[in-house]
Parts: C-alpha cells; sequence; structure tokens
C-alpha cells in the first residue's frame, strides 16, 4: 500500500502540471493591454522632452494588435511583432511595427521595426541629444 | 532552547565570521561593486540595453539600483545567500569541532537556531549594503533625475526612490529562502563545497529553465522567479501577482528547509 503511494502522487502531480497550465501566460492580449498604456505614456514623455504642448497619454488613442513570430501557436514567451495605430500629435493616423522579445516573466523589449520613429536618438531645436524612447523600450505584464 | 542560549551562539558565530576573510571581502564587494558599474556607465558610451532599466541608467541614477538588482538576481544573491549559509554548520565538520561545540553548555537547539540566525542575519546585511551602496551610487555619480517606469510614467524622484525600495525590499525573502537551503545543504552533505557550490548551480539550473518555455507552475514554484517579482512594483498601476506567489515560494523554501535541516543535525550521531 505505502509502496504504491510515491507513483500516485507523481501521476497526480505530472497530470496537474500539464491539464492547468499547458497554455503560456504570454498570450496576445496581455501584451496589447500592456504596450497600449506604456506606448502612450512614452510618446507623452517625449512630446514634453521635444518641447511640445503637453498632451494627454489618451489623446494618442493607440491600439495594439500583436502576434507570435512562431507559426503554430499564439501563446508563449519569443518574438512577437506588434503593429500599433496611433495619432500623432499633429493628429495623423500613424501605423508603427515593433520587433518583441517578450521573456517567460512577462517583460518585453521592443525595437521599433522601421526608420519612421527616428533613429535610437533625436537631436532637439536647441542642438542637445536626448535618447529616443519611442525608438526601444521596455515594459513588463502580469503573468499569474 | 532559551532566547539567551541562542543570542550567545550567534554571537560566537558572528566573531568567527568577523575574523574571515571571505566575509570581509564579500562586504567590500557590496560596498564597491555598485559604485564601479556606476562609475563604468559614467565613463563610457555604451548602456546595458539588455537589461530592464539598461537604457536609462546614464540619465536616472534611481536606474543604477534596478539595474544591479536585476543583475544580482543571476547570480550575486545566490551566491551572497550561501557563502555563509553553506558553511557554517559544515565548518564544524572540516574543523573536526563538533563535539567540542556539543559538550559546551549550549544545547543542539540553541546552536541550530544561532548558526540559522547567523547565516540569514549576514545574507541580510550583505543585501541591505548591496541596495544602500548602489541606491547611493547612482544618486551620487548618475543623479536624481525623473526614472522612467516600465509602463512610460516619468517617476517624480521622492516617488522613484520609494519604488526602488520596495523593489530591494522584495529579495529579502528569496535570499531568506536560498540561505535555508544553502544551510540544508551544509547539513546534509557536511561539505562547504557542496553547501557553498549546489544551491549555486541549482539556481543558475532554476534561472536556465526561465529562458525555456515550459510549464508556467514550474516556473512559479522555483525560487529563482521571486527575484524578479519587483518589476511589477516599477509598472503602473502596480500589479503584486509575482510579488505574493514569489513571496509564498520562498516561505515554502525557508520553512522546509529549515524543518528538516533541523531534524537531521537533531538526529545525527556525533558520537561515532
Amino acid at each position: 500500500m505505502r509502496r504504491n503511494r510515491l507513483p500516485r502522487s507523481l501521476i497526480v502531480i505530472a497530470a496537474a502540471a500539464t491539464s492547468c497550465c499547458g497554455s503560456s501566460p504570454i498570450t496576445s492580449a496581455r501584451i496589447e493591454q500592456s504596450i497600449e498604456p506604456t506606448f502612450a505614456n512614452l510618446v507623452r514623455v517625449q512630446v514634453s522632452w521635444l518641447k511640445m504642448p503637453p498632451m494627454d497619454a489618451s489623446e494618442f488613442q493607440v491600439t495594439a494588435s500583436c502576434r507570435r513570430q512562431l507559426s503554430g501557436s499564439d501563446a508563449g514567451a519569443g518574438d512577437w511583432v506588434c503593429t500599433l495605430r496611433w495619432q500623432s500629435p499633429d493628429f495623423q493616423t500613424l501605423r508603427d511595427t515593433f520587433d518583441l522579445f517578450v521573456t517567460t516573466d512577462g517583460c518585453y523589449t521592443a525595437t521599433a521595426a522601421g526608420e519612421s520613429l527616428g533613429g535610437p536618438r533625436l537631436r532637439l531645436s536647441d542642438g542637445t541629444e536626448v535618447r529616443n524612447l519611442l525608438y526601444a523600450f521596455e515594459g513588463c505584464f502580469d503573468t499569474t | 532552547m532559551s532566547v539567551r542560549g541562542c543570542v550567545a551562539v550567534v554571537g560566537v558565530e558572528y566573531s568567527k565570521l568577523a575574523a574571515q576573510l571571505k566575509a570581509r571581502v564579500a562586504l567590500a564587494a557590496c560596498v564597491v561593486g555598485p559604485f564601479a558599474f556606476a562609475a563604468a556607465m559614467k565613463a563610457q558610451s555604451s548602456v546595458p540595453e539588455d537589461t530592464l532599466f539598461g537604457r536609462s541608467v546614464k540619465e536616472s541614477g534611481f536606474a543604477v539600483p534596478l539595474v544591479v538588482l536585476g543583475f544580482a538576481a543571476l547570480w550575486v544573491f545566490p551566491v551572497l545567500a550561501s557563502l555563509v549559509g553553506g558553511d557554517v554548520f559544515s565548518a564544524e565538520d572540516r574543523y573536526g569541532t563538533w563535539k567540542t561545540v556539543l559538550t559546551r553548555s549550549r544545547s543542539r537547539s540553541e546552536v541550530f537556531a544561532g548558526k540559522v540566525v547567523t547565516a540569514l542575519g549576514f545574507s541580510l546585511l550583505l543585501v541591505s549594503v548591496l541596495a544602500l551602496s548602489s541606491v547611493a551610487a547612482g544618486v551620487l555619480l548618475i543623479g536624481s533625475q525623473p526614472l522612467i517606469s516600465l509602463s512610460g510614467v516619468l517617476l517624480a524622484p521622492p516617488h522613484a526612490l520609494t519604488r526602488v525600495v520596495l523593489a530591494w525590499t522584495t529579495v529579502v525573502l528569496p535570499t531568506c529562502g536560498l540561505t535555508a537551503v544553502a544551510v540544508l545543504l551544509s547539513i546534509a552533505t557536511r561539505s562547504s563545497v557542496a553547501g557553498v557550490g549546489l544551491p549555486l548551480i541549482a539556481s543558475l539550473l532554476m534561472q536556465l529553465y526561465a529562458f525555456v518555455d515550459g510549464p508556467e507552475v514550474i516556473r512559479q514554484a522555483l525560487i529563482t522567479s521571486a527575484f524578479g517579482a519587483w518589476h511589477g512594483l516599477l509598472a503602473e498601476p502596480p500589479y503584486y501577482g509575482p510579488l505574493v506567489r514569489g513571496s509564498m515560494v520562498s516561505g515554502v523554501y525557508l520553512a522546509i528547509c529549515v524543518l528538516i535541516a533541523y531534524r537531521s543535525l537533531r538526529q545525527r550521531d556525533f558520537a561515532g
């Protein structure tokens, strides 16, 4: 009787691990919900750095659409691509694509895929240089 | 077992530690390391882009302690946790001093409690020193500019400092948990090499698992995942799910390891 106990408990644990947690918590919905406000907040900071009139983050109306690079599964850590639609400070609708690397703990680094948002650094009108916050940025979201 | 007895053991253990070169070297490294890092960041043009807050490290001094925190989770915390925890019991085996220790007026439980308190206390001392030093290095060498959070929000200096301190506080419990693992291995193997080395190897393996996209429930049950729970405190609004889970996991490691270690030491036959 006692000899049977260990294998049986192992089977229960293995079954629980595969049934409840077969799908990764890194989903497009979680990434989109995180990158939308993060990008909007960063645009807001960048606008203030560029000495433009202050705007609220919600005015940029960011909507994200993310998909996983690896075909065959729609969830999991690794390479993702997000397309962000947003309204620029001069009220033009823009589309920008970002390459994301998402780690298993729910943190990501987003890098602009094209040059539409400028290079890694921006030169201000007074000659000083600042980091282009929209060129590459990072964020984290809850995976629990 | 009396509190006075434990305090006496802790006193003896700390005077032994104070005389050890490794304890002094570890303390000095925790003080100097962050300053060297911040000075290097100030001097060179590139930044550690692959670490969270690495990009901001030249813009805000508050990014420095967070980069150090992210980096320390990889192997510094495991080293600090096992440095004394993995040696505090097995050193008696190495020097053959168990019989001397146990024939003094302190009971076996008091010796156990005193040594565990010493190991936990020393780990926490090193983590606190590293935290203070990296905040000081950031603020003194880079400055106290506002910090951009993990949600792109600009945090004012007092707010940023609070978040940094809270983030460092979250690693206290996982460090205690790892120290307890080292204590258990130190008792079980009677070898300081195993006591210090095995927790280090175990935590490196656990972190390797985090790179593999395996079942999430296993990742969350690993104590090293708790070292990253602070990310939620730097988001807007903050989220606490990983922190709650990580603290529970660390508490379980701590309790189970201390319990098994205690039973193992109680049942050990020193007479032979």
